[in-house]
Order: structure tokens, then sequence, then C-alpha cells
């Protein structure tokens, strides 16, 4: 039977910091270590349960054992606040008043898109309508928008270039060219798109660009003739 | 909060009642078996051992296995079973030979068994 605490142990602990590699999109709503238990406990139940060569009380040690470890992961979690943020992990801002966080977007692996998807789904179209961003330490997205947030997204943003590629399924829905964006790109200074972290553009001609390693900046751009959406 | 210590005491007592329950049982029941494997692979060699001396070492294990199962898996259990049926059933025939492989078999399982279970690195990996 130790050697099924043992085991139960050992892989709990891999489970959890794997986990905790993989960052907050794997995540989703529940803390790192709950995700794991959730993870061990159906299999450790049913595992005994459908071999009839396993003595059911290996399930009933492991499960035993999952339990004392959640429970000893929770009071670390309580009272212990230096193990907290390495238990749990900690909110990570990936959008602040500079624009988007590359660093932090990468550390939770994450992309542009998966951001710009984030942002929709809690009701914000534009990056520039949000002053900060951040994905809490259970996986979910809190953001805190400008004061006229509201006036800034009347339009659907399309991301037309992600970290340093042309979208060309967006660029086509635009009905833009490619190089039109070359051209705003040449006149903001931007050797090519490569540089480019992010650039996303609206039907009122709003287009939100970030290099990489700068401040992003908004530009009100003149499209050609008709062109709207 | 203290029902919370309370309740990892209370779990973790448990476990370590079925820690040493494990250790202690098997321990027992297997080294104890393994002297009487012993005795008739002994009395085997030297042409002695008769039907009721297997027979005799079959329902010992019969009534050990059934505290056995609770705590190793089944598939071990049968292994011996096996072993054991066959080198009875030879001893029997009077096929003192083939027994004494059979029995040398299971005396090998039966020390080897507990040490199965103990919570050493190569088992834990």
């Amino acid at each position: 039977m130790a050697l099924i605490i043992i085991r139960t142990a050992v892989i709990f602990l891999t489970l959890l910091i794997v986990m905790r590699l993989m960052g907050k999109r794997q995540i989703g709503e529940m803390q790192p270590f709950e995700l794991v238990i959730t993870l061990l406990i159906a299999e450790l139940a049913c595992i005994p349960m459908a071999d009839a060569s396993i003595p059911l009380l290996y399930g009933v040690v492991s499960v035993l054992s999952i339990y004392v470890l959640h429970e000893i992961v929770t009071l670390i979690d309580l009272k212990v606040k230096g193990l907290k943020s390495f238990i749990s992990g900690k909110p990570s801002v990936v959008v602040n008043k500079d624009g988007i966080d590359d660093y932090q977007l990468k550390k939770n692996s994450l992309d542009v898109s998966d951001l710009i998807e984030s942002l929709r789904s809690a009701g914000y179209f534009s990056l520039d309508s949000i002053d900060y961003a951040l994905y809490e330490a259970n996986g979910t997205f809190s953001a805190l928008p400008k004061q006229d947030y509201e006036a800034r997204q009347n339009s659907l943003p399309f991301l037309i270039i992600d970290n340093g590629k042309f979208n060309g399924k967006n660029l086509s829905l635009t009905g833009l060219t490619r190089s039109f964006f070359e051209g705003i790109l040449k006149e903001q200074r931007i050797a090519s798109e490569k540089k480019v972290l992010v650039l996303t553009a609206d039907g009122t001609g709003k287009i939100y660009l970030q290099a990489k390693g700068e401040r992003y900046r908004t530009i009100q751009a003149q499209y050609p003739e008709g062109i709207t959406w | 909060m203290v029902k919370c210590i309370v309740s990892i005491l209370v779990a973790a007592l448990l476990l370590l009642g079925a820690v040493f329950g494990e250790f202690f049982s098997v321990e027992k029941e297997v080294s104890a078996f393994e002297e009487q494997v012993q005795l008739l692979y002994d009395k085997t060699q030297a042409e002695q051992a008769t039907d009721s001396d297997a027979t005799a070492v079959v329902r010992s294990w019969e009534s050990r296995k059934r505290y056995l199962h609770i705590w190793i898996p089944h598939n071990d259990i049968n292994r011996i079973d096996e072993y054991l049926a066959e080198g009875a059933g030879l001893i029997g025939a009077g096929e003192y030979a083939f027994a004494l492989a059979k029995l040398e078999v299971l005396l090998c399982m039966l020390e080897r068994l507990p040490g199965t279970y103990l919570p050493t690195p190569e088992n834990v990996l």
C-alpha cells in the first residue's frame, strides 16, 4: 500500500507541474491542482472497478491518498503565500496601457488570436477599447475597459497581421490588399510585417498597430473608395 | 480549519493502517506458507512426499489466499495456485523430479512476492 501511496503522489506532483507549465490555456475555470485531481480521480476509481485482477483496496487507497494530497495542497494554498503562486499560479496581465504584452502571452502558451477571441467573449471587440486585460490563475479572462469603450467599437476589427504574418483569409474578407497595409507600415516606419506583433483594421478605417517590443498606436486610414464593413 | 486537519489526520491514519496491514499480513502469510512449501520440497527431494502432504499444503494455501486477496493482485495469487496444483498433482503421480521443478519455481515466487509491494525505488519507478 505504501507503494500505491508513493506512486499516486508521484503522478499527482508530475501532473501538477505539467499543468502549471502548460499555462492558462489548458486550465479553464479550475485551479491547476483541482484539474489534476479531476483528471486522476476518475481513472483511479475506474481501474480497480473494471479490472477484476486488482484488489478494490488499491482504488480506495489511491483515492484516499488523493484526498489527503488535496487537503494538504488546499491548506498550503491558503496559508503559505510563497507557495500559493507556485501551486496555483498567478494572474498574467496580457494587455496594459502600452498594448499587448507578448512575453506574458507566450508564457501562457497563447497568441494574439487567442487574446482577441477572449476579448470578444468578454464583449470587447477592439483592442484599443481596453486598458488592461488579464488571465486569472484559474484561466478565466478579465478586462478593464476604457471609459468610452463603447464608442471605440462601432465596427468589427479584423486581424490582418498576427505575429509577423499576414492573415490571408481576413485580408480577403476586408477587400483590401496586402500592399495597402505595407504602405501603412512604411508610413509608420516599420520595415516589414515581420516586425509587427499585431495589426487589426475595422470598417471605419481605424487601424490598431503594435510593433514588436513597442507601444501600440492607432491610425485613422483612408480606405480605397467603397470599402467598408 | 480544525475539521480539515482532523480529516487529513484520519485519512492519513487509515492509509498508514493499510500500509502496515499489507506489510505485516503479506509478509506473515507468505513466509509461513513458504516454510510449508520448503518442507514439501525437502520431502519431495528425498522422494518421501505423499499425496496427503501435498493436499495439506494446498489446503493451507486455500485458507491463506482468502486473506491475501485483499492485499495483492489476484493474478499473482492465481500463478501460485497454478504452480502449486501442478506440483501437488505430480507428487500424487510419483513424478518427483517434475514436481521439484514446479516447487522450485513456487519457492522463488514466494520469496520474491513480499518485496514486489515494498516502496523501493525500483518498484516506485
